[in-house]
């Protein structure tokens, strides 16, 4: 469904990324780990179209996407849960999730859609009036999940969606994001949280200043001796 | 106390329009980090655009007030299209100097165009003043008050209300995100400007026949539109309307108790004020543009 060929980023005279490929079937759940500063944020910016390829081409089932707008790369149905969560603090939660479906224009669809993550989301229903930089972590990543799903994504893009929660909301998190992809919507996805991410995959990719160094089905990264030495601290791992 | 209740209707008056220049200038500032020294230009811009419609073409006043807060709305599309759109990302030091370039090439383009003898558009309001009980108000001033307060409401509806005035509120709380949700944002900027213009052009077009249109007119409306945005706190809304009105507020009371040749510094000396107690503005703290 997603594929990257060679793609080169660069920031300037820094290359953050030097020419990787992967790709994300339909239906599946792949995930990118790596440490800070790997690049695993900047391949998940470059496909939405906010950091330009120096080369290389992403392709989208089947239609070349680089140089697209972001704009135009949301509305073929990528969506993008960046890191930190990032809802509009100012706004309401229902405005928040309205901005998720800023491109759509079929209202009664929309309206359905709210209905749908709110019965998903039944904290941010009883908030839906609530001003989004009242709530908490663990209800603002429900939100900004919410949000993603409000552009009706085939393929939806996490970015460190455990980052800075509590561990029973990482759970909570985790749960949510394995249901969306049982629902048929692919999931490309970011993670620190290497063991818990490589565990709930279906296939990942393991980025190391720039490159990708490793890839395999979960437990074939999960048994790597460099990834538990490096990521999951030998011997923790399991614990 | 009669004379206090006059100092009171001459404030809402004049409030209206600085408010009107102050949501302008704090539109612009907070959705685009801008600091728009051509604001006054555009403001003394709508003055001449409604001589030019009503006195040079004769066209109806109303429909001239109308048409040249459509000019001012084309004019700051155009700087934004032409100046700012290269400099997208640019630092704020860069974009304030290109401002200030901008802001003495409309002036100079003013004195060319009309000369510098000051022009003036007639009324075609009665000129006797409505006197009720001890307050005299003049017609044209009341219909200044009541376009610049249906004008600020449509802002405020627009902003609060539609798609696009969420997408600038989006675009003003998270810009990087707001291009996550599809949001065109240079499309944002250029409308946030032409907005933002076509208040000044309209404060211009309200005021210009009250008083007289000169090139330098734009001077003391830039002045005076930053002193109301830092009064309000910069990129607030609400704030910058109340801040109009606080500014006229402490003219009138300064050129009324005081003395009348103070009238401009009373302004400057209530910013040096709050600035020294609460430099972020007085509402900084409370409910922003989104």
């Amino acid at each position: 469904m997603l594929e990257i060929r060679n793609l080169v980023c660069r920031y300037g005279k820094v290359t953050a990324l030097k020419g990787i490929s992967l790709t994300v079937p339909e239906k599946q759940l792949v995930v990118l780990v790596g440490a800070n500063g790997a690049g695993k944020s900047t391949t998940l910016r470059a496909i939405s179209g906010l950091v330009p390829a120096a080369s290389g081409g992403i392709f989208f089932c089947g239609q070349e996407i680089t140089g697209m707008s972001a704009s135009r790369i949301l509305s073929l149905g990528i969506a993008h849960c960046p890191e930190g969560r990032r809802v509009f603090p100012h706004m309401t939660v229902l405005e928040n999730l309205e901005m998720g479906c800023y491109l759509r224009s079929d209202g009664k669809e929309i309206s359905s859609d709210l209905d749908r993550i709110f019965s998903l989301f039944p904290r941010l229903a009883e908030r839906r009036k609530q001003v989004a930089g009242t709530l908490s972590g663990g209800e603002q990543q429900m939100l900004a999940i919410g949000r993603a799903m409000m552009s009706r994504p085939k393929l939806i893009m996490f970015d460190e969606p455990s980052l800075g929660l509590a561990p029973n909301i990482v759970e909570q998190t985790f749960a949510i994001i394995q249901s969306i992809r049982e629902s048929g919507t692919t999931v490309l996805m970011v993670e620190q949280n290497a063991y818990a991410a490589l565990d709930m995959c279906n296939y990942a990719y393991l980025l190391e200043a720039g490159s990708m160094v490793l890839e395999g089905p979960g437990e074939k990264l999960i048994n790597d001796p460099h990834v538990r030495e490096a990521y999951l601290g030998a011997g923790l791992a399991h614990a | 106390m009669d004379q206090l209740l006059q100092h009171l209707v001459n404030t809402l008056i004049m409030g209206g329009t600085y408010a009107l220049l102050g949501i302008g200038l704090t539109l612009i500032f907070g959705i685009m980090k801008i600091v728009n020294f051509t604001h006054g230009e555009l403001y003394a811009f709508g003055a001449y655009m409604m001589y030019f419609f009503a006195v040079i073409l004769g066209m109806d006043f109303f429909l001239s007030i109308a048409f040249a807060i459509v000019a001012g709305m084309v004019l700051g599309a155009a700087i934004e299209f032409t100046l700012l759109r290269t400099k997208r990302g640019a630092d704020i030091d860069t974009t304030m100097i290109l401002m200030i370039g901008a802001w003495i090439v409309l002036q100079n383009a003013e004195q060319l165009t009309w000369g510098g003898i000051a022009k003036s558009v007639p009324s075609p309001l009665p000129t006797e003043p409505l006197v009720i009980g001890p307050i005299s108000i003049s017609y044209l001033r009341a219909m200044v008050l009541l376009i610049a307060l249906m004008l600020i409401a449509g802002t405020y509806l627009v902003i609060n209300r539609t798609k696009l005035g969420k997408a600038m509120r989006a675009t003003f709380q998270d810009s990087g995100t707001a291009a996550l949700m599809g949001v065109n944002i240079s499309a944002i900027y250029t409308m946030t400007f032409a907005l933002g213009s076509a208040l000044a052009a309209a404060a211009g077009a309200l005021l210009g026949p009250v008083f007289v249109i000169a090139p330098t007119m734009g001077d003391l409306a830039s002045l005076k539109a930053f002193a109301i945005v830092i009064l309000g706190g910069l990129g607030n809304i609400t704030g910058a309307a109340i801040g109009g009105f606080i500014l006229a507020f402490s003219e009138e009371i300064g050129a009324g108790y005081i003395s009348s040749g103070y009238r401009d510094a009373m302004g400057f000396l209530i910013i040096i004020i709050v600035l020294l107690f609460k430099p972020t503005g007085l509402f900084a703290r409370s409910e922003r543009i989104g």
